[in-house]
């Protein structure tokens, strides 16, 4: 292990340090004393003594690496479950809502007059990180939580294949993942700082609750509105614990991290993964079902008129007063 | 039902590497280039409180390996030990982040995970595979625990620091060293 690394796992130790206070670093642990006598000797490999070895294999000369064995369980009892709640139970509660609660129509109906409102370039980048993220999505669920939920129910040489189909596509889905995720936050943030009215939509859940207090409300929102804010803040903060994390693991020649680090990796991509899976979920719902007219915005890069006025007032009304308005011919 | 296990007493380990070699001749079949079992770890080396220990998978009854492993290739046999399935691994490189022991190897070490299948110590038990079969040999080396032996390294430790078998009959070999060796501090280690 060389000290440029164990700087970086240190440096990670004190960020995450507040979550997994209980974890402690072998590296740190290794008390070499140079006094020791009868009895000492099984102390000292316990807190993770280094030595002297003739073997060239991966961390070799140290015969105890200690951590914190509640990662293990962390993993099968808490992370696995909830990704597949995160995924599936999201999708349940999402198609329960609109049952009883219904979609949010276009009022007006559609006017046929499509308003420009995503670059050719912004649809492109959003599709370069959505497509991946599905299928991350997908093989990630398998490789956490597969072997709990779908293993028993699949033949042996089945599984085998699905798995190693879900590594392989994961690892390279990585690539454009990342870049597509790195172009919507740093291209699309201008547009997505909390503004007051934000609050008020937040209070009335965007006008999407048909009955009660909440019915026929129609919150202002500018080009974004607080729901989609609140997700894209989420996807950029957690997309970048994500793919450091994935980093890490993808090219663990490159970052040689320790495996005290590559388990608390493992760990902070699964929760990012639940976090990004559950908004995934409500945002293909929001986009393709329940906002009438929402789609279109992602296919063509312009949406309707009558669809700006009623969800995104403000922006509708900013770029017909700077005269910014374009209409497709 | 035996739980096999190993115990290396450091009090007699002369870090000679003859376990070290006897796996590699053993297994052979099994190895790929750079792979290596098992292992001797001296620390303090050349200081008071020098103490050399062999290491390799110690069969964990319930191994961290086996709870990490996306593929669940790992399984215990009825004596205890902790075998795995190279057909179903992937080389994701998980049950080596677990093992306290570094007992988990692989022959690459490429970007993308591309490490090829995961090795370790089998208690000489070979693997899923039908008993002292081809396959079991190209894959996981010899099978001593089928022909009523066991691992090779223990069998050829000079000094009887590395003992192999049951739990209780290999704890019960070591307490009686310990008492022989009258000091209070002569536990293990």
């Amino acid at each position: 292990m060389n000290n440029w690394f164990k700087q970086i796992s240190l440096v990670l130790a004190l960020v995450v340090g507040t979550m997994f206070s209980a974890l402690s670093f072998a590296q740190d642990a290794a008390v070499a004393n140079p006094q020791a006598t009868e009895g000492q000797i099984w102390a000292q490999l316990q807190a993770g003594a280094t030595g002297e070895t003739t073997s060239h294999g991966q961390f070799h000369n140290q015969p105890i690496n200690t951590y914190d064995l509640r990662v293990l369980e962390l993993r099968s009892d808490w992370l696995a479950p909830a990704l597949m709640a995160a995924l599936f139970g999201m999708i349940i509660i999402f198609v329960l809502f609109i049952k009883v609660n219904g979609i949010s129509k276009l009022h007006g109906g559609f006017s046929g007059k499509l308003v420009y409102r995503w670059s050719k370039f912004d649809v492109s980048i959003h599709w370069l990180g959505a497509i991946p993220c599905l299928l991350l999505i997908l093989t990630g669920l398998t490789l956490l939580a597969g072997r709990f939920f779908f293993q028993p129910y699949l033949g042996e040489g089945f599984w085998a294949a699905l798995i190693y189909g879900a590594k392989q596509v994961h690892d390279v889905m990585a690539i454009p993942f990342m870049i597509g995720w790195a172009l919507m936050t740093v291209l699309w943030a201008k547009n997505q700082l909390p503004k007051m009215y934000d609050l008020k939509w937040m209070l009335v859940v965007g006008g999407y609750i048909n009955f009660g207090p909440f019915k026929g409300k129609h919150p202002d929102a500018g080009f974004a509105n607080a729901g989609e804010k609140l997700w894209f803040w989420a996807f950029a903060i957690f997309g970048l614990v994500i793919s450091a994390s994935g980093m890490l693991l993808l090219f663990p020649n490159l970052f040689e991290p320790s495996r005290t680090l590559s388990l608390i990796a493992l760990i902070l991509h699964s929760v990012s993964a639940i976090i990004i899976t559950a908004f995934s979920i409500v945002h293909i719902f929001m986009a393709t079902v329940m906002s009438e007219g929402g789609m279109e915005c992602m296919v063509s890069g312009y949406c309707d008129e009558n669809w700006a006025t009623q969800h995104h007032n403000l922006w509708f009304d900013e770029i017909k007063a700077d005269g910014t308005l374009k209409y497709k011919k | 039902m035996a739980t096999m296990k190993f115990l290396c007493d450091t009090k007699r380990c002369i870090e000679c590497n003859g376990c070290v070699t006897a796996c590699k001749n053993e297994n052979d079949s099994a190895l790929e280039w750079g792979i290596q079992r098992r292992r001797v770890v001296t620390i303090n080396d050349g200081v008071r409180g020098e103490a050399s220990i062999s290491v390799a998978c110690m069969h964990c009854t319930d191994a961290p390996c086996q709870a990490v492993c996306p593929t669940n290739c790992f399984y215990k046999t009825e004596d205890g030990l902790t075998l795995h399935n190279k057909d179903t691994c992937i080389g994701c490189g998980y049950c080596l982040y677990a093992c306290p022991f570094g007992a988990p190897q692989f022959p690459k070490q490429g970007a993308f995970g591309s490490r090829g299948k995961m090795d370790k110590c089998t208690f000489c038990a070979g693997g899923p595979e039908e008993n002292h079969s081809d396959a079991e040999r190209q894959k996981y080396g010899a099978n001593r625990i089928a022909e009523g032996k066991l691992p090779m390294c223990a069998e050829l430790c000079a000094t009887k620091s590395l003992l192999a078998g049951d739990a209780e009959v290999i704890s019960n070999i070591f307490r009686e060293r310990v008492a022989y060796r009258g000091s209070k501090n002569a536990i293990w280690g």
